[in-house]
C-alpha cells in the first residue's frame, strides 16, 4: 500500500486478529447469505469459467441509442421537405470502417477506425414491457431483471463487486460515472437499479456524477488540509485505543467497522486516489477526451481501470427528453451525440491498447433499446406511441429523426476482454421492421456473456429470503460463445 | 422454448453424484416407487432438483411438481423430455451434466417405466426436508418458577431456558449504558446530559421502570422513532419510484397519527388491510407500474405478498410464481390471497403463464374462518382484516412481537424475522409476548415495556468474537446493535444542534396546548354549487369541482388543512392529489407544507353528493399555513371560491385540465350535525398544523438521501424488516468526507465554541456525556485536550466531534 502522506501515520488501534475473519463478517447484509452451493453441500458449487477480462467498462448510451443512426446503418434518406416518415430508416449515410465490408454511420469516423478491435452485436433485443419506459428497460439492462421485483436487485457492477471483489483493495470495485441521481427527472427510478440491492451497500456504486469533481470525492472534506486529515485520523485512533468501553463491544462488530474506516482512510490518503483526478492527466492526452462530460468520464474510467478498478460505468447521462432520448429533432440531436462519443470511445480503446490493458478489459457500449421512425416497441406491440411529433411527412428539421422506442433490434459493441476482433454478430432486417433476423441476443444472454468474460458463472446465485437469486435470470443465461476469441 | 430453457438451466450446473454401482437388470415385476425410483432420483437428481434446490426452476420434490414441470408426459416416456435428457449423448443437453456419471441403462429404463406406469408416488412423500409447521392458535405458556426474585415473566422463561442450555446469565447492565440503550431503543434518541445526570442521581429502586414509562409516554419522540420501523415494514416513504406517476400513494399522515396516538396494532392492521379512508390505502394498493408486469408482480400479487410478509412474516414470493420449493405455500394460496384484493376475476398464472382457471379468494388459515369469495371486494377485505386480527390468529401477534423483540434484543426469537414458518428458539417466550399483546388490547408499548423492564433486557450485551450463527443460535443475552441511519443522524443532530427545520414528511407533529386549540376559531363556510342556491336541495350524484387560488410570500414552513364534505371529496393541491374522504362525520386533515410554493398556488376539490334522491350537500375546507417568513395564511371555503360542473379526469394522481365555466360557489347554512363534526375535529388539527412548538426534527421525517441510504436506510420499494448490521467502506468514505456530516460538525463546533465553558475539560465531558452517555476518562481527556489545544479552534472541535461520532462506542448500542 502506498500512502501518499505521512507513512508513519498511526496504525495504532489495538487490533486483534481480525484479518482471518474478513470474509465472514461482510456476508450477512440483509439476510443475504453465502453463495448457493456453499451451504453445507460442497459438491454443489457452480464452477466459474476462466476469466478473459479482469476489468469492465460499460459505456452507457442512456435514453435509447438508435441503431440505424449509429452502428447499424440502413437505407439513408437525407432531409427533405415531404419525405415520408415510412421511408425514413437511417438519417445518416454509412461510412466504411476498419473492418472490411462493415459500415457504420457517418459521424462515428473515429470509432470506425477502431472497430477492428471489437465485436459488434447488431441483434440485441429487449423485452416488450407493454409500455416503453426508459427506467424499466434500464433497470432490466443493468440488473438482468424486469422490474418490479420482490427483492431489490443488484446492479451488474455489484455482482462483480460481490463475486470478484476489488482488483486493487484501495479502489472501490464499482464506480458509476456521469449520472446525476438528484435533481433530474426519474431520479428515483435511476436509484432503484443503481444499487447493490440485497447485497448491501458494501457492494454498491461509488457515484461520481461529475468526472471533473471526482477527485473531491476521495479528498479530505472541504478545505481540510492533508495534515489536518492525518491528525484527525490520529486523534480518532488514539481515542479508540483509550476507550475504556471497547471491551463491552463485540469484537467482530468493532473490527468490521474499523476495517471500513481503515479502507476509507487508505483510499483518501493513498497515492492511488490520484486516479480520480483527471486534471493530473497530461494536456496532450486529456485533449483527446475533452469537449463533453462523457468524454471526461471516459478518461476518468481509463485512469481508474489503470489504477485497478473492477467495474466502471460511464454514461452519456439519462435525462428524460435529452441526449439519446430523442422524441423530436432526432437527427440533429444524434449528430451532437456522435460528436460527444466518437473520439472519447475510440481514444479509450486506443489508450487501453497502448497500455496493454485492452486484452483484459472488457469495454461495452450499449443502450436500453434502439429507436425507429415509425414503430413503438416491436411490430404488433400495444405500447403507447411516445413520439412528441407525429407526422406522416417530414416538413421541418424537428420531424427528421428516429423518435420512437424500438425494442426489436439494437447494437452493442464489445471491445477487448477476450472478445473477437473485427467481428460482427447477428443482423437486423434491411427493411422495416428492422428487427433482429439472425442470432438475436437477449439481455439475459448478453449478461451471461459479460459475466462469463469476467469469470463469473451465469448460474452464480445467492440465497435471499430463503430462495435462490442468480446473476442471470433464473440462472438461465447462456454466453454467446461465438463472440469469444 | 420451454425445453430449451430447461436444458440451459441444468447444463449450467454441476451435479454431485456418488459413483453408482450398476444395478441388476430391469425386473419385470411392478416398480416400487420407494425402493426402485427414489434411490435413482436421490442419486442423480435430488442434489440439484430436490429439497431447496431447483436448478432451472425444476424441482422434483413432489409428484405434482414433476407433473406440472412439463418435462414429463405421464404415460408416455418417449414423449417425456426428462427421458430425452437422460438418454442424450449431447453434452449441451444431457442430464446429469457431462461432468457427472450417467444414469445407468437399467436405471434409465426404470425411470421410463415409471413414467409409463403413471408416475406412481407415495402419498405425502416429498424430497423436501420435513418442515416445521408453527402453531396457529395463541398459547398462554406456563411460567417457570421465579428464580432469585426475577419475577418478570420474560425473565422466568429466559432463566429456565438458560438453565436448560447450561448458559450463565449475562451480567447486569450499568445505569449509564441502560439509559443510552433504552432511549435509543424506545425513542431513537440519545439521553441528553441533564436527563442522564438526573437519572444517575436518582436513588429510587424503580427508576428504570420510570425511565421506561417516561420514554414511552413521549408520544412524539416515540412516533418519530417507530415511524422508520413501520415505513420499512409497510414500504411507505416520502419519495421514491412510483410516486411521480401516481402509481403509489403515501400513508404517512395516517401512520404518524396512529403512532402518536398509540393506535392498537390490530386496529392499525385492520385499517391497512381494509382501509376506510384514502389515508391508509397506499399500503394495499402497492406500486402500480406503467406497462406490463409479470404475473408475480401485479398489484394483486403485491397485496398478497405484502399482507403475508408485514403481518405474518410469511414469504409468499416463491408461491406467487409456483408452489414454493422452500416451504409449504402453494401457488393457489398466493393467488387466493391476491383474489381477495382483485376487482376482477384473477387468472392464476404459473411462472408467468396462465393455467386456465381463476383464483378463488381465500386466506391462508381456514381453521379460524374464511373469506367469502362471492362477497364484494370491500367486504372481502374487511373479512380478511377481521381474520388477520382474529383472537385465534396467534401468528399475527407472534409476528409483530418477534419484530419488537428483535429491535430491542438484536436477534429474533424466530430469525430472520420474515421466516415465521420456522421454529422459534423458545416458543414459550414468543407465545408469552404474543399473549401480552392481546391481553393489553394490542398496545405495542405494553410489549416494549415488558421487555425493557426485564432483567434479560437490562443485561450487558454479549461480547462476541464472531457473528452468532442463525442455525445454531442460543440466546445468551442481548446483542450489540449498530445505530440505524436515522439514529446516527438524529444523534449527530442532537449533539451538534444542526437538525433541519423543515420536514419532508406530510405529517402533523407539533405539540399543542389546549389553549391554542380553544383559541382557534374556524373561518371557513360550507359551500356548494348553484344547485343549492336559495335553499334548493342538490340532486343525488352531483359532482362539482371547487377551486381557490392564492398567493404565498414564500415556501410554507408548516401548515395543513381540514376537509370534510357531505358526501365525498378529493383534494388536489397544485395539481397533485393529496387526500380523499367519504365520511362527513370524520373530517380529514392533511399536512400541506410539502406541496405549496412561493407565488400562486391552487387548491381544487372535487366533491360529490351521494344518495338516491336530492339531499343536502356541502364542502368545508380550511387550511392554516405559516410561511417561512412567518406570515399566517388562511385558505377557507367561502363565496370567493369558484365551482364548475365539468369535473376534470385525473390521471396518475394528477388533476386533468378543467374546461367549462367557473361560477362563484354558493355559501349554504350548515346542518347542525355537520358543524358539530367540524367543530370537534377541526380546531385541534389546525392548531397542530400551525403550532411552532416543534421538537427537533428527526431523520425519519426527511426524505431518503445519499447519506442515509449509504447508512442503510432502504429505498422501500420492497418491504425490509431488517437493516444492515455493518458499516461498509462506502459509508465510511461518506463519513470521512461527506458534506452532510461535515456541515453538521461545522454547525456543532460553532455552537459549542460559543458556550461559556468553565474550562476545556467541560466541553470534552459534555460531548462525551451527550454522545456516549459517560464522561471522558483521564486518558481520553488528555488525548482530546492535546488535540484541542489551549484555545480550541472551530476546526479542532469539528475534528474532535468527528472522532467521537466515528467511534464504535457511538455507532454501536451496547
Amino acid at each position: 500500500m502506498r500512502y501518499e502522506i505521512d507513512p508513519t501515520a498511526p496504525d495504532g488501534i489495538a487490533r486483534r486478529d481480525f484479518i482471518k475473519r474478513l470474509s465472514a463478517a461482510s456476508v450477512a447484509a440483509l439476510g443475504c447469505s453465502s453463495p448457493r452451493g456453499l451451504l453445507g453441500n460442497e459438491g454443489l458449487q457452480f464452477v466459474h469459467p476462466p476469466a478473459t477480462a479482469d476489468a469492465c467498462i460499460l459505456l452507457w448510451m442512456g435514453g435509447g441509442m438508435a441503431a440505424p443512426d449509429t452502428f447499424d446503418p440502413k437505407h439513408y434518406e437525407p432531409f427533405r421537405d415531404g419525405l415520408a416518415v415510412k421511408d425514413m430508416l437511417s438519417t445518416f449515410p454509412a461510412i466504411p470502417t476498419a473492418v472490411s465490408g462493415v459500415e457504420i454511420c457517418q459521424g462515428l469516423e473515429n470509432i470506425a477506425q477502431v472497430l477492428d478491435r471489437g465485436t459488434l452485436i447488431r441483434s440485441a433485443v429487449q423485452a416488450d414491457l407493454g409500455s416503453i419506459l426508459h427506467s424499466r428497460h434500464q433497470y432490466h439492462w443493468h440488473t438482468g431483471y424486469v422490474p418490479p421485483q420482490t427483492v431489490a436487485c443488484p446492479h451488474l457492477g455489484s455482482w462483480m463487486a460481490k463475486v470478484l471483489g476489488p482488483r486493487n483493495p484501495v479502489i472501490p470495485p464499482f464506480i458509476n460515472i456521469g449520472q446525476r441521481l438528484e435533481g433530474v427527472g426519474e431520479s428515483e427510478e435511476l436509484k432503484a437499479f443503481t444499487t447493490a440491492g440485497f447485497f448491501g451497500s458494501e457492494y454498491g456504486p461509488m457515484n461520481l456524477p461529475f468526472p471533473e469533481q471526482a477527485a473531491a470525492s476521495v479528498r479530505p472534506p472541504g478545505s481540510m488540509t492533508q495534515e489536518r486529515f492525518v491528525n484527525r485520523e490520529r486523534l480518532f485512533r488514539r481515542l479508540i485505543d483509550q476507550s475504556p468501553n471497547r471491551k463491552y463491544l463485540s469484537e467482530y462488530q468493532q473490527e468490521s467497522m474499523l476495517r471500513s474506516m481503515d479502507n476509507a482512510y487508505r483510499l483518501l490518503s493513498s497515492a492511488d486516489r490520484q486516479a480520480f483526478d483527471i486534471s493530473l492527466e497530461p494536456d496532450e492526452s486529456r485533449k483527446q477526451y475533452e469537449g463533453s462530460h462523457f468524454g471526461r468520464g471516459c478518461l476518468l474510467a481509463r485512469r481508474l481501470v489503470e489504477a485497478g478498478a473492477r467495474f466502471v460505468e460511464v454514461t452519456t447521462e439519462y435525462v428524460p427528453f435529452l441526449h439519446w432520448d430523442t422524441h423530436a429533432d432526432g437527427h440533429q440531436t444524434v449528430a451532437r451525440m456522435h460528436a460527444e462519443i466518437d473520439r472519447p470511445i475510440s481514444q479509450l480503446i486506443l489508450d487501453l491498447e497502448s497500455r496493454g490493458l485492452l486484452d483484459r478489459t472488457l469495454v461495452i457500449v450499449a443502450s436500453e433499446f434502439s429507436r425507429d421512425a415509425l414503430i413503438e416497441g416491436v411490430p404488433g406491440s400495444t405500447a403507447t406511441d411516445q413520439a412528441t411529433v407525429r407526422v406522416e411527412q417530414v416538413s421541418e428539421m424537428k420531424h427528421y429523426g428516429l423518435h420512437r422506442h424500438f425494442t426489436g433490434g439494437s447494437s452493442v459493441l464489445l471491445f477487448g476482454g477476450g472478445m473477437k476482433r473485427g467481428f460482427v454478430y447477428g443482423k437486423t432486417a434491411d427493411q422495416r421492421p428492422l428487427i433482429a433476423v439472425e442470432n438475436p441476443v437477449s439481455i439475459t444472454d448478453l449478461h451471461a456473456t459479460i459475466m462469463t468474460a469476467m469469470g463469473i458463472s451465469p448460474a452464480t446465485g445467492f440465497d435471499i429470503e430463503g430462495r435462490p437469486f442468480y446473476v442471470t435470470q433464473d440462472a438461465k443465461g447462456q454466453p454467446v460463445r461465438e463472440l469469444f476469441a | 422454448m420451454k425445453s430449451r430453457l430447461f436444458a440451459i438451466g441444468l447444463s449450467a450446473t454441476l451435479w454431485m453424484l456418488l459413483l453408482a454401482a450398476i444395478g441388476p437388470g430391469v425386473s419385470a415385476a411392478e416398480l416400487d416407487f420407494s425402493h426402485d425410483i427414489v434411490p435413482i432420483l436421490r442419486q442423480h437428481c435430488v442434489g440439484c432438483h430436490g429439497d431447496r434446490e431447483a436448478k432451472g426452476s425444476f424441482s422434483i420434490n413432489t409428484r405434482e411438481l414433476v407433473e406440472q414441470s412439463g418435462h414429463v408426459e405421464v404415460g408416455n416416456s418417449d414423449a417425456s423430455y426428462l427421458i430425452d435428457l437422460i438418454r442424450s449423448e449431447d453434452p449441451e443437453l444431457q442430464m446429469p451434466p457431462p461432468d457427472k456419471p450417467r444414469v445407468s441403462a437399467a436405471d434409465r429404463e426404470k425411470l421410463a417405466r415409471w413414467i409409463e406406469e403413471g408416475l406412481t408416488w407415495e402419498d405425502g412423500f416429498s424430497f423436501a426436508a420435513a418442515a416445521y409447521e408453527p402453531p396457529l392458535l395463541p398459547r398462554r405458556p406456563e411460567l417457570p418458577p421465579v428464580v432469585n426474585g426475577r419475577e418478570n415473566p420474560v425473565d422466568r422463561i429466559i432463566d429456565a431456558y438458560l438453565a436448560v442450555q447450561g448458559v450463565t446469565r449475562p451480567q447486569p447492565l450499568d445505569d449509564t449504558a441502560f439509559l443510552r440503550r433504552v432511549s435509543l431503543d424506545l425513542v431513537g434518541l440519545l439521553p441528553d446530559p441533564s436527563t442522564l445526570r438526573e437519572f444517575l442521581a436518582d436513588a429510587a429502586p424503580d427508576k428504570r421502570a420510570k425511565a421506561i414509562d417516561r420514554l414511552l409516554e413521549d408520544n412524539v419522540a416515540y412516533a418519530d422513532h417507530w415511524l422508520s420501523f413501520f415505513n420499512d415494514l409497510l414500504r411507505n416513504d416520502y419519495s421514491g419510484t412510483g410516486f411521480i406517476t401516481g402509481g403509489r400513494s403515501q400513508i404517512s399522515g395516517w401512520l404518524y397519527e396512529a403512532l402518536v396516538n398509540n393506535k392498537p396494532f390490530d386496529v392499525m392492521a385492520r385499517e391497512l388491510i381494509a382501509p376506510t379512508t384514502a389515508a391508509s390505502r397506499g399500503y394495499i394498493d402497492g406500486i402500480r407500474w406503467r406497462g406490463e408486469v409479470s404475473a408475480g408482480q401485479t398489484v394483486e400479487i403485491q397485496f398478497a405478498q405484502s399482507v403475508a410478509q408485514s403481518f405474518l412474516g410469511i414469504n409468499m414470493k416463491c408461491a406467487s410464481c409456483h408452489d414454493s420449493f422452500i416451504d409449504r405455500w402453494k401457488l393457489d394460496e398466493a393467488f387466493g390471497l391476491a383474489a381477495i384484493y382483485a376487482n376482477e376475476p384473477l387468472e392464476v398464472h404459473r411462472c408467468d403463464k396462465p393455467i386456465g382457471r381463476k383464483a378463488t379468494a381465500a386466506w391462508l388459515f381456514p381453521e379460524i374462518g374464511q373469506v367469502d369469495p362471492n362477497a364484494a371486494r370491500d367486504e372481502r377485505l374487511t373479512q380478511l382484516a377481521n381474520l388477520m386480527t382474529h383472537p385465534d390468529n396467534g401468528r399475527f401477534t407472534r409476528t409483530i412481537v418477534n419484530r419488537l423483540w428483535y429491535k430491542l434484543m438484536g436477534h429474533g426469537i424466530v430469525h430472520p424475522l420474515d421466516s415465521m414458518q420456522t421454529a422459534p428458539w423458545n416458543a414459550d417466550l414468543l407465545d408469552l409476548l404474543a399473549v401480552q399483546l392481546s391481553d393489553h388490547e394490542h398496545d405495542l408499548k405494553a410489549v416494549l415495556r415488558l421487555i425493557a423492564n426485564s432483567s434479560s433486557y437490562q443485561s450487558r450485551s454479549l461480547v462476541e468474537e464472531q457473528e452468532p450463527s442463525v442455525a445454531e443460535f442460543v440466546f445468551r443475552g442481548p446483542l450489540t446493535r449498530r445505530l440505524t441511519a436515522e439514529q446516527f443522524m438524529d444523534g449527530v443532530w442532537q449533539v451538534t444542534g444542526s437538525a433541519p427545520t423543515r420536514m419532508d414528511a406530510p405529517v402533523l407533529r407539533a405539540l399543542v396546548d389546549p389553549a391554542q386549540t380553544a383559541g382557534l376559531v374556524l373561518q371557513a363556510s360550507w359551500i356548494w354549487g348553484d344547485s343549492a342556491a336559495g335553499g334548493k336541495i342538490p340532486p343525488a350524484g352531483e359532482t362539482l369541482a371547487f377551486r381557490k387560488t392564492f398567493e404565498l410570500d414564500g415556501p410554507v414552513a408548516r401548515g395543513g388543512a381540514v376537509v370534510t364534505c357531505d358526501n365525498s371529496f378529493r383534494v388536489f393541491v397544485n395539481g397533485r392529489h393529496v387526500i380523499d374522504g367519504n365520511d362527513w362525520t370524520q373530517p380529514e386533515s392533511v399536512a400541506l407544507h410539502p406541496l405549496l410554493r412561493k407565488g400562486k398556488n391552487e387548491v381544487v376539490v372535487v366533491a360529490t353528493n351521494a344518495g338516491d334522491a336530492a339531499n343536502p350537500a356541502a364542502l368545508f375546507f380550511e387550511a392554516r399555513l405559516i410561511t417561512e417568513s412567518g406570515t399566517e395564511v388562511v385558505v377557507a371555503s367561502d363565496a370567493t371560491w369558484e365551482t364548475n360542473p365539468k369535473v376534470p379526469v385525473g390521471r396518475e394522481g394528477r388533476l386533468g385540465a378543467i374546461s367549462g365555466d367557473w361560477i362563484p360557489a354558493t355559501v349554504i347554512a350548515a346542518l347542525d350535525v355537520w358543524q358539530q363534526a367540524i367543530d370537534t375535529h377541526g380546531p385541534p388539527r389546525l392548531a397542530q398544523a400551525i403550532s411552532g412548538n416543534v421538537p427537533m426534527l428527526r431523520a425519519s421525517l426527511m426524505k431518503n438521501d445519499f447519506f442515509m441510504k449509504s447508512l442503510g436506510r432502504p429505498l422501500r420499494e420492497q418491504i425490509v424488516s431488517m437493516r444492515p448490521s455493518e458499516l461498509t467502506t462506502l459509508e465510511a468514505i461518506d463519513l470521512a468526507n461527506g458534506e452532510t456530516l461535515a456541515d453538521a460538525l461545522q454547525r456543532g463546533a460553532q455552537r459549542l465554541i460559543d458556550r461559556p465553558w468553565t474550562d476545556r475539560s467541560e466541553l470534552v465531558h459534555h460531548v462525551f456525556e451527550f454522545a456516549l452517555s459517560r464522561q471522558a476518562d483521564a486518558k481520553e481527556l488528555e488525548v482530546a485536550l492535546e488535540y484541542l489545544g489551549e484555545t480550541p479552534s472551530e476546526q479542532s472541535i469539528e475534528d474532535f466531534l468527528w472522532s467521537v461520532f466515528m467511534s464504535p462506542e457511538f455507532f454501536l448500542v451496547r
